[in-house]
């Protein structure tokens, strides 16, 4: 007997006998359904914790070093920083000003719901470093820098506070008791949150003495062209440090963001595992109910079983009829649970991330195919059985 | 010529057991091509057991079977499959048909298994159906048939492969006795085809036609003549 006379023997069984096909795919359903809805919501959110990190940027290495004596090493750390221009795209000086709110006219940051802004004093390269883009104005230029311009660019969040709806362009802020002339705002990164990335200022970073009384800079951000090369450039960093400064004599680090993303990343790798074995667990479950059905099967077409060997049904072909018959019922599952798990989805994505989430084709691909083999795999004890009846006995059966 | 050829066949139920059943108790037996032979005697003699060995669908205890010269005993599954499919066709007295499929999948189905291309085999289908009258039934399934259309279909599931041994565990049983006539009509057709005809019956007036008689009983055979001699 063929392959094909097979598969439509197979059809008009499960449609003979609907009601009954339809119950044993429900397990396959399911399955399919929960692994993918389960895998998507972790590599969506996955997806989400990699975005935040390229939004905060990645290849960013945070660079800290001070002396116990309050020796001056930022000129040299800079310098430094500057001459592994063949790792690095850019290089700012990061220092924080904690004096106070900002003011314009009589709005103070003082009254914002969550926490005044974060202050930053950087160079021109400071939101290359740190993955802002103007939205309007300018950002802060070289000679901003060297001129001890007093002038301040605004994160969205912000500008938002100080001047909504209206143009910031040239209108004057005050930190502490000097003016800074608003020259262009960031375009939000962070809209979402709260406690937002976008709830800060940068002036240039000689702006220093005239904030924080001091020369002296602690941090730098690096950010270096590619992961290999952020590896490359904190290991060069780290070495530079230790000859300039050791434990006794003050302390530094060299970080990278990429650290923290690739820690999150394992964290929600196990999470998928569990969740996927999970859901998995319940296809398992969904594939003994298919061997459950096809045993009941196998006894009520005993009689079946036995008139098909008497006019020259095989083993062989019994087992085939019978396995064609479990796998079409997995497969017609599976592509249901799929159409299922991409509907749960879509509808996961939105209540839990408010996101448009799409499970990936590969695991689609495999959802299927593996329920096909479960079929196969389930099937296979039932077929046996049944091809293993001998003639006389199956038909006898009632 | 020897088509069927038994020799001390033994079939035995529960061996060594307290509760054994000698189903068959050394039956020798030959039977030639084109013989119309009646297997008659009492329930339990072992008549259909007698059957199921000559029509492969079992396998004797001991003894030697061979047919066609093949020894039967010694074949694997692949091998008696192929003999019930091309060799021997069966009726059954409760026809055995399946239920899902319709009277002409039910036809075709021994076609299917024995590999005949589609065009090829609706042909022989039909060809089978119309012999035995009933192609416009083709397509209802046997629950929308009557008893004597569903032994039609039956009979030309046996013979659609063109079969030399039909084999009949009491054709008529199921059935009222005019169409029981029909279906020994039929037969006795067939046998003048050339088709050998073993037919297994407890009715000794049906067994009357046939051109001989063997009479078993208690899994022995008891007589073993042609018609005209035999006391029924």
């Amino acid at each position: 007997m063929n392959i094909g006379q097979s598969f439509k023997m197979a059809f008009k069984s499960i449609f003979t006998n609907k009601v009954r096909s339809i119950l044993t795919m429900l397990g396959i359903i399911i399955g399919v359904a929960a692994v993918i809805i389960m895998v998507s919501i972790v590599e969506g959110s996955n997806k989400q914790i990699r975005d935040y990190y390229e939004s905060m940027g990645t290849n960013k290495i945070n660079v800290y070093a001070y002396k116990w004596s309050g020796e001056d090493v930022t000129d040299e750390l800079y310098e430094y920083c500057l001459s592994l221009d063949e790792l690095v795209l850019g290089v700012t000086p990061n220092a924080y000003y904690w004096g106070g709110s900002i003011r314009y006219k009589t709005v103070s940051t003082d009254k914002m719901e969550y926490g005044g802004p974060q202050v930053y004093m950087g160079s021109d390269q400071f939101s290359l470093c740190n993955n802002f883009e103007i939205e309007i104005g300018r950002d802060i230029s070289y000679l901003d820098v060297k001129n001890y311009n007093q002038v301040i660019v605004l994160g969205a969040r912000l500008k938002e506070f100080l001047f909504p709806y209206r143009d910031p362009i040239g209108e004057v802020v005050t930190i502490g008791e000097y003016p800074f002339t608003v020259i262009g705002v960031y375009e939000a990164k962070d809209p979402n949150s709260t406690w937002s990335m976008d709830n800060m200022a940068v002036v240039p970073y000689t702006m220093v003495r005239l904030l924080n009384k001091t020369n002296r800079i602690e941090e730098f951000v690096v950010k270096a062209r590619s992961k290999k090369d952020t590896t490359e450039a904190i290991t060069r960093l780290t070495g530079f440090l230790s000859g300039l400064i050791d434990e006794n004599s003050g302390y530094f680090s060299v970080n990278s963001q990429n650290q923290w993303m690739e820690q999150d990343e394992k964290a929600t790798r196990i999470m998928s595992l569990v969740l996927g074995g999970i859901a998995g667990i319940s296809l398992l479950v969904g594939g003994i109910g298919i061997m459950n059905i096809m045993l009941v099967t196998v006894k009520e077409r005993t009689r079946e079983i036995g008139i098909r060997k008497a006019i020259g049904g095989s083993r062989k072909s019994i087992i085939i009829q019978f396995l064609i018959e479990s796998s079409v019922i997995c497969a017609i599952g599976g592509i249901l649970g799929v159409t299922v798990g991409y509907l749960g989805t879509l509808v996961a994505g939105k209540l839990i991330m408010d996101i448009v989430l799409t499970p990936s084709v590969t695991m689609t691909i495999g959802a299927v195919a593996f329920s096909v083999v479960l079929g196969i795999g389930f099937g296979m004890y039932p077929a046996i059985k049944a091809s293993g009846l001998q003639p006389v006995e199956a038909l006898r059966a009632e | 010529m020897k088509l069927i050829e038994l020799d001390n066949i033994f079939k035995i139920y529960n061996e060594d057991m307290e509760n054994e059943v000698r189903a068959l108790n050394g039956v020798s037996l030959i039977i030639d091509k084109g013989e119309f032979v009646a297997i008659i005697g009492p329930s339990g003699s072992g008549k259909s057991t007698l059957m199921n060995i000559i029509g492969c669908l079992d396998l004797p205890t001991y003894g030697d079977y061979f047919l066609n010269g093949q020894l039967v005993s010694d074949m694997d599954d692949g091998e008696l499959s192929k003999i019930r499919n091309r060799e021997v066709g069966f009726i059954f007295q409760s026809f055995n048909l399946i239920p899902a499929l319709s009277a002409y999948e039910n036809v075709e189905l021994p076609l299917i298994y024995q590999g005949v291309r589609g065009d090829k085999r609706e042909e022989m289908v039909f060809e089978a159906l119309e012999k035995l009258g009933i192609e416009d039934r083709a397509y209802h399934r046997p629950t929308e048939m009557s008893g004597g259309q569903q032994q039609r279909v039956a009979i030309a599931r046996a013979i659609v492969t063109r079969a030399p041994i039909i084999l009949a565990d009491e054709p008529t049983g199921a059935l009222d006795s005019k169409t029981g006539e029909t279906v020994l009509e039929i037969l006795h057709g067939l046998h003048r085809e050339g088709t050998t005809i073993i037919l297994i019956t407890h009715d000794s007036r049906i067994a009357s036609t046939a051109e001989r008689i063997i009479r078993i009983s208690d899994g022995v055979i008891v007589q073993d003549c042609p018609r005209e001699e035999a006391e029924l």
